[in-house]
């Protein structure tokens, strides 16, 4: 322990810089505009309440309001009823400084149509991998056929590939389809991932022949194999890539922002944090930070319960 | 239930041949037992008996119909694997289940919901997990049915295994090495339970061992391959007692059998030069080889046709093997001796071996039974 001090200082440093942005990140979303500005408060700030100065401007009484509100105030001048509607308006509009920024964070933009779009997407770009990557890396690992090495050895190549060396070319193919600001656009680009089918040929090669064989022998089809077979005993495999794919896709923000383009129905996450982008209007940190906390928690959540799974799966399988 | 037949069959891998034209008649309910050095092509040819390889010549019959293009699921066989090969995200009754439900039901049927509303979907099952549960009883893993293959022990698995293959009705269960994962106390008492399994369902079995002694313990007939052949293809004890070749002779019997070389020459036959009272027919080559199995050597006090020295000792309780190597030309012969005979037999003691003519195995420099040659076929024809 004392011997190694030097290795756990360089451990805590490194987590230190990884957990930093994630501390600021969920700190800002808990704080008010003027402690977040003034760097005080501590990790939650001070929680006083606070007025949304946009909620009163937009409650500023006017004379309808004045006239409507007058027999509620008999006897009062215009000016007194107005300040006591001011006074309402302000009081409605105070609020904990955490509650405002996550009630910002669903109400400016729609944020659970983006995190919709994000799941739509996301699943739909897994379930296909996984249904093009299984077959694929099944016959890769265990069928004889002529060309297979061949064939592995592209699906090598296209690893070295870098996507975005490819994006301006897929992006006119699909201009061309006239799919953009489609869900096809950020869903087909990704439906074959080599990446997949590279892992998971990986690791059917250490699943026993004779497993394949006793499944001939019950009388099983190739797909069959494939699926009640192959599928069950890779869970562990699948769940690594799943971490892989989502967490690529989910977090994406290159490619959904160059195939949507203006279309506020498909945006996805990341390119719903662009909503609180300080514009003329002043800075939304705190809203902004807590739509990012909003996006990533659902990544951290399934990676633990995933990871969990992952090292059951490995523990249980029950093969040699 | 019905015959098996392998007609010619020859299987290469790229430049090496791997099976030189096997051909092997196997009756209805026949257990066979094919035994032979690792490398020798049993398993090859078992996977081509399963349809798991395809030949690269000649034709696999299943009860008179050629099924050498048939795919093994097709072929209505029934295979246990050396390592078991469980689906291990299964449970034990699952794993049993399979073979009934790909078979009997259809691919809609055994989907997890839609399948309970297809009508028929009900009984098939009830009658699937009946026979499982049949199958389960026969095996005495009735209790084991909700667990998962890693939760067994490596016996357990190995009945699963077997109960897989016993639960619907096979034309042959072929056998590969099934017990090689046992310990050994486990593999004696699972020898003879599939033995009486045998007995008891009168089904083909077809056992691929490289274990002599389950060949010779459990099979109506083995048939002893070596370099892509069969060599010799009989019931156990006339493989033991009545070899067609000299590797047959050699690989079952243990300890091994003893050979010895032999003159034929014209003073008599010459065995480590004494000449023996040996009436050899003519026509017999000038060298053979005499193979003794280590019981017909004995013991015998004073001069005999083979003196040496005791260089090892095995005492297995009711029998006791020795290693005697003799003054002339530095052979190793091993012999089996009575408890009786223990304290003749020390380490470093000079014995004297004496053995019965008829006993005697001859064979000649290419490894061929001489038969002609041997003192029993003779005697025996003089008798008649």
């Amino acid at each position: 322990m004392t011997k190694n001090w030097w290795k756990h200082l360089i451990l805590i440093v490194g987590t230190i810089v990884v957990l930093a942005p994630f501390y600021m990140m969920v700190s800002y979303s808990f704080k008010s505009p003027g402690e977040i500005d003034r760097g005080e408060g501590g990790f939650f700030g001070r929680q006083e309440m606070m007025v949304d100065p946009r909620c009163v401007a937009l409650r500023q009484p006017n004379r309808a309001d004045i006239e409507a509100a007058r027999t509620r105030f008999t006897g009062q001048a215009d000016t007194e009823i107005q300040a006591a509607l001011l006074a309402e308006a302000e009081a409605d509009c105070s609020m904990r400084p955490v509650v405002f920024n996550y009630s910002k964070a669903f109400t400016e933009a729609p944020l659970i149509l983006y995190l919709l779009n994000g799941v739509i997407v996301t699943v739909s770009i897994f379930l296909i991998q996984t249904l093009v990557a299984l077959p694929a890396a099944y016959a890769l690992a265990k069928l004889k056929f002529w060309g297979r090495e061949a064939v592995f050895g592209l699906v090598l190549f296209c690893l070295l590939i870098p996507v975005h060396a490819i994006a301006l070319p897929l992006y006119i193919v699909l201009a061309k389809f006239g799919l953009t600001n489609t869900y096809a656009a950020l869903i087909v680009p990704w439906t074959i991932s080599v990446f997949g089918i590279f892992l998971m040929r990986q690791f059917f090669m250490t699943v026993p022949d004779d497993l394949i064989d006793a499944a001939r022998m019950d009388g099983m089809t190739e797909f069959a194999i494939v699926w009640r077979v192959m599928l069950p005993t890779a869970v562990p495999a699948l769940l690594a890539f799943a971490i892989f794919s989502i967490v690529a896709h989910w977090n994406d923000y290159f490619w959904p922002r160059i195939v949507v383009t203006g279309n506020r129905e498909l945006f996805t996450p990341p390119l719903g944090l662009r909503e609180f982008k300080g514009d003329g209007d002043g800075s939304f940190f705190g809203p902004m930070m807590a739509t990012a906390t909003i996006i990533v928690t659902p990544l951290i959540v399934a990676f633990l319960l995933a990871q969990r799974r992952f090292i059951e799966g490995i523990t249980l399988s029950g093969m040699k | 239930m019905s015959g098996l037949q392998i007609d010619a069959v020859e299987k290469d891998f790229g430049e090496t041949s791997v099976l030189k034209g096997v051909t092997l008649n196997i009756n209805d309910g026949e257990f066979v037992s094919l035994v032979g050095p690792s490398g020798c092509g049993k398993s090859t040819l078992l996977r081509i008996i399963a349809g798991l390889e395809t030949a690269t010549r000649g034709t696999v019959s299943i009860d008179g119909t050629d099924v050498t293009h048939v795919r093994a699921a097709d072929r209505n066989l029934s295979m246990v694997f050396q390592s078991y090969a469980l689906y291990p995200h299964l449970t034990v009754a699952e794993n049993i289940a399979v073979p009934l439900r790909m078979r009997q039901m259809s691919t809609t049927q055994r989907l997890p919901v839609v399948g309970g509303l297809i009508p028929g979907t009900g009984p098939l099952k009830r009658d699937i997990s009946q026979a499982v549960r049949h199958a389960a009883e026969m095996l005495e893993i009735g209790a084991l049915l909700d667990r998962k293959p890693g939760q067994l022990s490596g016996g357990q698995r190995q009945r699963v295994a077997l109960g897989r293959a016993l639960v619907r009705n096979p034309a042959a269960f072929l056998l590969d090495e099934p017990l090689s994962n046992l310990d050994a106390k486990l593999r004696v008492q699972t020898r003879a339970e599939i033995a009486q399994l045998h007995r008891k369902l009168k089904a083909t079995f077809i056992y691929v061992t490289h274990d002599q002694v389950e060949a010779m313990t459990m099979s109506d007939r083995i048939a002893v391959m070596m370099g892509g052949e069969i060599l010799q293809c009989a019931a156990p004890e006339v493989i033991y007692e009545d070899p067609n070749d000299i590797r047959v002779a050699e690989f079952i019997g243990s300890p091994k059998i003893n050979i010895l070389p032999l003159e034929h020459t014209n003073d008599g036959v010459v065995l480590l030069g004494r000449v023996l009272d040996w009436p050899m027919p003519a026509g017999m080559p000038h060298l053979m080889q005499l193979g003794l199995r280590p019981e017909a050597l004995r013991l015998v006090e004073g001069p005999s046709k083979l003196r040496g020295r005791v260089v090892h000792f095995e005492n297995l309780g009711s029998e006791i093997f020795a290693q005697v190597v003799l003054y002339d030309g530095d052979i190793r012969l091993t012999l089996r001796a009575t408890p009786a005979d223990r304290q003749r037999l020390s380490l470093g003691k000079e014995v004297s071996l004496e053995f019965e003519l008829r006993s005697g195995l001859i064979f000649d420099t290419a490894g061929k039974r001489l038969r002609m040659a041997e003192v029993k076929t003779r005697a025996a024809k003089e008798v008649a």
